[in-house]
């Protein structure tokens, strides 16, 4: 057989394999988006510091001065929220603290918390990042599971300061 | 051609043909998932 032909047959049989690996690759994402990931599994990887992971919560960040007494914890992000997560309310950078916006990367594999995880919420949220998944049953979940919370304002992490936020 | 090219080749057709078996197997578990995720939700909906 001629060289040249040879070389074309390998070089497109090359072509049509990768470009199928990629069409899977996509696919294994879209569907990642549709299967929320539960406390525990965030946990875990949270936990583990090969993964990088950004968390994302979309709930009010604080309560107004006539919500203050009544508000619950799981409501407000300066009342309780997972430690290390990035406050964007409502998926709406306009609501969000200044310092919050410039740590958010949207080609960075993300969670997105709300109160009680709802799909609808997670819906509208989710075209903003590349790789993303919901919090089954949100900061609620959280909570309950007795995983570790953090409250107060957002506080970027410090500058050359390392992975992981737990 | 030369065998070396051949065989390069071929080790690039290898290594794509396992990356793709490991790709689906993987696609596969997660469309069960998302099989499963979708009935707990139609479940919860009805109640």
């Amino acid at each position: 057989m001629n060289a040249k032909v040879e070389r074309a047959i390998y070089i497109g049989i090359i072509a049509v394999l990768a470009i199928l690996l990629i069409s899977f690759g996509k696919k294994e994402v879209e569907l990642k988006k549709q299967i929320p990931l539960t406390a525990e599994e965030l946990y875990k990887k949270l936990g583990n510091p090969k993964i990088t992971l950004q968390i994302i919560d979309v709930r009010p960040y604080q309560p107004s001065e006539e919500e203050e007494d009544e508000a619950e914890e799981v409501d407000y992000y300066t009342l309780l929220h997972i430690p290390g997560s990035i406050p964007l309310p409502e998926c709406d950078e306009s609501k969000a603290p200044e310092d919050a916006l410039q740590q958010i990367n949207p080609y960075l594999p993300t969670v997105i918390v709300s109160k009680d995880g709802n799909p609808e919420i997670f819906k509208k949220c989710a075209k903003k990042f590349s790789i993303v998944q919901n919090l089954k049953g949100g900061i609620e979940a959280w909570d309950d599971a007795g995983y570790p919370e953090d409250e107060g304002e957002y506080e970027p992490p410090a500058a050359g300061g390392g992975g992981g936020c737990l | 051609m030369s065998i070396t090219e051949r065989l390069l080749f071929w080790l690039g057709i290898v290594v794509l043909v396992i990356a793709l078996v490991g790709v689906k197997a993987d696609l596969s578990k997660l469309e069960q998932q998302v099989q499963q995720v979708s009935q707990t939700a139609s479940e919860g909906g009805e109640e």
